[in-house]
């Protein structure tokens, strides 16, 4: 066959496409590790925390601790599946060394930060909303009750911005890193605490005024206490400060995923 | 006419400040539309920098490269759709089969529906019953395959092969330079860096040889052999003989070797040795290679036109 002959090329939407489509591939075809484990892992928090030690724990709101760890662990969920997808993807392309395939084809810049994203948030909406179903087993088995979502919309909302915004920081930290150690220390040092410091357990009026100035730098904070406002109405932040915090995030992190893939690492590890 | 590619003073530097390695110098030159051209050079003379910088991997520290007259600095789609690039080294990908991995690459080059031509690029390369296999589970020569179906699904105008024969054994490498030649008979160009000068000299219609990040010598394959090589003669004879010549090299009992230039002809050194041809017995001559004009450039023991 001759070059270019009888071949119908769109490169507006079908680059983007086959990128969206291989990201959810890739972790449908590993299902188990990508999206039960982390069910184990919220089921072992809902236990410990929200059913044995919760029993004890009393909140000003007067909301019971159950309720109010259920929106801190589907927050936590969704972003850091978004996060794994898209570093993991990338470092995994770096270390097979495919990852020189998206600077050869006629994939955009934005065709790819998008394609990347969106994969990001298939997997953190999934895993998201399957911690939502088992944690509502185990509010249903202690409190006789479904927990019902006060606002539908402002949670598909946060968790989508959320998702997208962690995505995208696994995109940075894929591109920047140049070696496995970079990236076990930014989930260690970084993502590590700005998780456990974002008020998925705690609720910020128990904290001293000084580290509640600490925890209200952490944007974190904010995509949990929109997820908790929209399923409980109740919220540590106000929810239009939430809002605004994860839009800023969104963007920003976006130029800055399109800048490390135009002065990160493409080397083969 | 646009060229498949050219570059002008395309120079390029790694490294830092204190540590600096200049890869290319200021290099000139450009291919031919429907030619294969072959750059050839040593280790680290600068041919993988150079078409890195080509396909888009590397940016360039001076000068301008072009593919089918487009910038590519620019990074256009359209430039990049034109090309298809086999890599030096060997890459997996992870948990896709050889096939779902050729089917996301049609799609990167804007091509939805293409498994017809996936499997008749399978089916060439003898990789068709394999194509439900990952690509870690196959074997180093038929990777090196997948590599080149996946540079040809979007039917480039030009393909690149960096070293693509490095470890493939004598029968495949066959097959492949067979199938690179039917691409290039339908109208592909192909640009190819390869260290069998041999292969080279049979397949490339032009060659290019690059040292230490300089051009050294470009041209037709066939004129640079006869300009920088030499003919060597070997007359035998029935009993023991003795001429006088300045194309004398080397001289048995009844043997004597004779180096001339490319372009002279036996007749014309045989009138020249003023022969008594009924004490010959027989005559061998060995034509200049490839491979001697690419040790001559390397070893800069001639220089003439084509050299630069």
């Amino acid at each position: 066959m001759r070059p270019q002959d009888n071949i119908k090329r769109e490169l507006n939407l079908t680059p983007f496409q086959a990128l969206f489509k291989k990201e959810i591939m890739r972790f449908w075809k590993v299902v188990g590790q990508t999206v039960f484990t982390p069910l184990v892992n919220a089921s072992l928090y809902l236990l410990i925390f929200g059913v044995s030690l919760g029993k004890s724990i009393t909140l000003s709101s007067g909301i019971s601790y159950l309720a109010f760890l259920i929106p801190g662990l589907v927050t936590m969920a969704t972003l850091n599946n978004a996060f794994q997808n898209t570093s993991s993807s990338i470092l995994g392309s770096k270390f097979h060394g495919d990852i020189i395939d998206l600077k050869v084809v006629p994939l955009t810049l934005n065709q790819i930060v998008s394609a990347f994203s969106l994969g990001a948030i298939v997997r953190g909406l999934t895993v998201g909303a399957i911690t939502f179903m088992v944690s509502e087993v185990f509010y249903f088995v202690t409190m006789g009750e479904f927990l019902s979502i006060a606002h539908p919309f402002q949670l598909l909302f946060y968790l989508t911005v959320g998702g997208v915004t962690f995505g995208l920081l696994g995109v940075i930290v894929g591109f920047w890193a140049r070696n496995f150690e970079q990236v076990n220390a930014i989930g260690g040092f970084v993502l590590l605490p700005l998780i456990y410091l974002g008020g998925v357990f705690y609720s910020l009026e128990n904290l001293h005024p000084f580290w509640q100035k600490i925890s209200q730098m952490n944007p974190l904070l904010y995509f949990v206490n929109g997820v908790r406002y929209s399923i409980l109405n109740h919220s540590d932040v106000p929810a239009e400060k939430a809002m605004m915090i994860s839009l800023i995030s969104v963007v920003v992190l976006y130029f800055l995923a399109r800048r490390s893939i135009q002065k990160g690492s493409f080397q083969k590890w | 006419m646009q060229h498949p590619f050219e570059v002008k003073n395309l120079k390029k530097t790694f490294g830092t400040k204190n540590h600096q390695t200049q890869a290319l110098k200021g290099v000139s030159f450009q291919m031919d539309e429907g030619e294969v051209f072959g750059l050839l050079g040593p280790n680290g003379a600068g041919k993988t920098t150079l078409i890195s910088i080509l396909t888009g991997l590397e940016q360039a520290t001076e000068g301008q490269a072009f593919i089918f007259g487009e910038d590519v600095s620019k990074g256009l789609q359209s430039t990049k759709s034109q090309v298809g690039i086999v890599p030096q080294e060997l890459v997996n990908h992870g948990f896709f089969s050889i096939n779902e991995v050729l089917g996301f690459h049609s799609g990167y080059y804007g091509i939805k529906k293409n498994q017809e031509y996936i499997d008749y690029l399978l089916g060439k390369l003898g990789l068709l019953p394999h194509k439900g296999k990952k690509v870690r589970e196959l074997s180093g020569g038929m990777k090196r395959r997948f590599l080149i179906a996946k540079a040809l699904v979007h039917k480039p105008k030009l393909l690149m092969l960096d070293e693509p024969t490095a470890g493939v054994d004598i029968e495949l490498r066959n097959s492949l330079w067979e199938f690179v030649e039917e691409l290039n008979k339908n109208g592909t160009s192909v640009l190819l860096t390869t260290h069998y000068l041999e292969e080279a000299e049979k397949l490339c219609h032009r060659v290019g040889i690059i040292h230490q990040g300089e051009l050294k010598a470009v041209g037709k394959t066939s004129t640079l052999i006869k300009d920088l090589t030499q003919r060597e003669v070997l007359i035998y004879f029935k009993e023991a003989t003795k001429i006088e010549s300045i194309y004398l090299k080397k001289q048995t009992e009844n043997m004597m070797a004779f180096q001339i230039p490319s372009h002279m002809e036996l007749g014309e050194l045989m009138a020249k040795l003023k022969l008594d041809l009924t004490k010959v017995i027989d005559v061998k001559i060995r034509e200049g290679r490839l491979e001697d004009a690419f040790l001559s450039i390397l070893g800069d023991k001639t220089k003439n036109g084509n050299t630069k």
